[in-house]
C-alpha cells in the first residue's frame, strides 16, 4: 500500500504482525455481524487502514452530519493504540483539530489492548455529541502548523486538561 | 596428529561447531557437510572425501546431537524422509530431544500421518514443559501441533460427514418402507400431519444434533482472550477477576504499562494465577470441537 498523500501522516508502515492480523480479522468479522451504531465500515482488502464513515449522532450538534475516520494499525496492535484521525473536512469540535487530529487520550497514553475500533469508534462518537459547541480549540492554528510535515498525532505530547467534553 | 578416542571426539565435535557456524550463516549444504562428516560411519559423496577431516565422521555417530542438527539442515530444506530418518535416529539414542520429537513430528505431519505427528509434537511439548527452555520453541510447536489436530480433525470430519449422511437416507427408506407395509404412509384426509411426518421430522433434527459438533462456528467468547480473541492456552486471572492468554498479558505488563487492560486497576506480574477451571474447559471443548484449533493468518 503506498500512499502518495503527505497529508495522510502515515505512520512508518510495518507489516502487521501475526497477532495483530489474527486480532484485525476476528474484530472485523465482528464487526461485519454487529457494527456500532452511527458507523459504516469501508470495504477494502486492507485490513491495516480502515476508513469508517461516522454519522452524527441524533439530537447533537452534528445530526445529519458525516464524517470519516481513517484508522491505521501499527506492526504491534493491540500492544500499541492505532492511529485514529479524521480525514477531511474534520468536524468542527473543541477537541478536534483542522488537521484530523483528535485530542482523545485513550488513543494515547491511555489505551488499553482491551479496546477495540468498535469501543475507540464509541467513544469518539460520545466526545462528538457532548460537545456544546462548534469551534476549534483555542491552539489550532500553532498546533497544525507544527504538523505540517505530515507528523502523525501520535507523536504529539498530549495534555488532558480537559474531560468536561 | 594423533588418533586417540579424545582426539577423535574433539575431531568430531570440531566439525559440529562448524556446522552450526554454517547453519546460522544458513550456508546449509555446508552444513550438512559438517554434521555428516561427525556422525556418518560411510562416506558414500565423494565430494566428501577430499575433506581433509574426514577421519572424524566415522568417529561419534552415537551422539544424537550430530543427528539432530543435520535433521535441522533438511528441515531447512524441507526434504521430509531426510528429516525423519535423522531424527529417528537422533530420538534412537536420546528420547528426551525437544527438537528431536518437533522435526520428526514436522516430517510426519508432512505425510499426513496426522495421529502420529500429534504424538510427537505433545511429546516435545511435555519434554518442553519439565524443562525450562524459551518460550519461542513452544509457540512453534504449538502452532504445528495446532495444525495437525485441524487437519486429523478435517480428515475424520469428512469422513465422518459422509457416513453419517449415509446413515440418515438408510433411516429415512426404512423409515417409508415401514409405514408403506403398515399402509400409514398417508397423511389423514383431515390434513393433519401424521405419525410418518412427525417421524421424519424428527429423524433429521437428530442428525443435525449429531453433525453440530462438527461445524465450525465462534468459540464462545468466555473461552477467549479478551486481547487477542483467540481461544486460550495458557489462562491467568488477575485480581480484578478477569481472565488473559498469559503471554499476551505479559507483554502488556512490559510495554503498556502496570494495569489490568480491562478494568484498569492496578495489576503487577507477581499478581497473575493460572486460570485452572477454564483450562480445562477449553481442553475440553477442544475435544469436543476440534476444528477449533485452526488459527488465524
Amino acid at each position: 500500500m503506498t500512499s502518495s498523500s503527505p497529508s495522510s501522516s502515515s505512520p512508518s508502515r510495518k507489516a502487521l504482525s501475526k497477532i495483530a492480523c489474527s486480532r484485525l480479522q476476528k474484530e472485523l468479522s465482528e464487526w461485519q455481524v454487529n457494527p456500532p451504531a452511527g458507523f459504516k465500515h469501508r470495504v477494502t482488502d486492507n485490513l491495516q487502514r480502515w476508513v469508517i464513515d461516522v454519522a452524527g449522532a441524533p439530537g447533537t450538534l452534528y445530526t445529519g452530519e458525516t464524517y470519516q475516520l481513517q484508522v491505521d494499525f501499527p506492526e504491534h496492535y493491540p500492544m500499541e493504540a492505532p492511529q485514529v484521525i479524521f480525514l477531511h473536512p474534520a468536524p468542527m469540535h473543541p477537541h478536534i483539530y483542522s488537521n484530523g487530529h483528535i485530542c482523545l487520550d485513550i488513543l494515547y497514553d491511555s489505551w488499553s489492548p482491551a479496546m477495540t475500533v468498535s469501543s475507540v469508534c464509541i467513544s469518539i462518537l460520545s466526545m462528538l455529541s457532548s460537545s456544546p459547541a462548534k469551534q476549534r480549540p483555542a491552539d489550532n492554528d500553532r498546533y497544525v502548523r507544527n504538523c505540517c510535515n505530515g507528523r502523525s498525532p501520535k507523536e504529539t505530547r498530549w495534555w488532558f486538561h480537559d474531560d468536561k467534553v | 596428529m594423533a588418533a586417540s578416542g579424545g582426539g577423535v571426539a574433539q575431531q568430531a565435535e570440531l566439525r559440529r561447531i562448524e556446522g552450526n557456524a554454517c547453519f546460522k550463516k544458513a550456508r546449509l549444504g555446508a552444513a550438512i557437510d559438517c554434521y555428516t562428516e561427525a556422525s556418518t560411519p560411510h562416506l558414500p559423496s565423494p565430494r566428501l572425501s577430499f575433506i581433509s577431516l574426514i577421519t572424524a565422521i566415522a568417529l561419534c555417530p552415537d551422539v544424537a546431537v550430530y543427528w539432530m542438527n543435520r535433521a535441522l539442515c533438511h528441515f531447512k530444506r524441507k526434504e521430509w524422509a531426510k528429516v525423519e530418518e535423522d531424527s529417528r535416529r537422533a530420538l534412537a539414542l536420546d528420547d528426551t530431544l525437544v527438537k528431536g520429537h518437533y522435526l520428526l513430528g514436522c516430517a510426519l505431519l508432512d505425510k499426513e500421518e496426522f495421529t502420529l505427528a500429534i504424538k510427537e509434537f505433545e511429546k516435545a511439548l511435555n519434554l518442553l514443559k519439565s524443562s525450562s527452555s524459551t518460550d519461542t520453541m513452544a509457540e512453534d510447536i504449538w502452532q504445528v501441533l495446532a495444525k495437525a489436530k485441524y487437519l486429523d480433525w478435517e480428515k475424520h470430519s469428512t469422513e465422518r460427514v459422509w457416513r453419517i449422511q449415509s446413515l440418515k437416507e438408510a433411516c429415512e427408506s426404512a423409515l417409508q418402507e415401514h409405514h408403506f407395509l403398515s399402509g400409514t404412509l398417508v397423511e389423514d384426509s383431515d390434513g393433519s400431519s401424521n405419525e410418518y411426518s412427525e417421524q421424519i421430522k424428527l429423524l433429521s433434527e437428530v442428525f443435525s444434533k449429531a453433525a453440530l459438533a462438527d461445524t465450525p462456528v465462534d468459540v464462545p467468547d468466555y473461552l477467549c482472550c479478551q486481547i487477542t480473541f483467540e481461544i486460550f492456552r495458557d489462562p491467568v486471572i488477575t485480581p480484578s477477576g478477569v481472565t488473559y492468554e498469559r503471554a499476551v498479558l505479559l507483554e502488556h505488563l512490559d510495554k503498556v504499562g502496570n494495569f489490568d487492560p480491562v478494568t484498569r486497576e492496578p495489576l503487577k506480574e507477581h499478581q497473575l494465577v493460572p486460570n485452572l477451571a477454564i483450562k480445562e474447559a477449553v481442553q475440553a471443548y477442544l475435544k469436543e470441537h476440534s476444528w477449533a484449533y485452526r488459527l488465524n493468518c
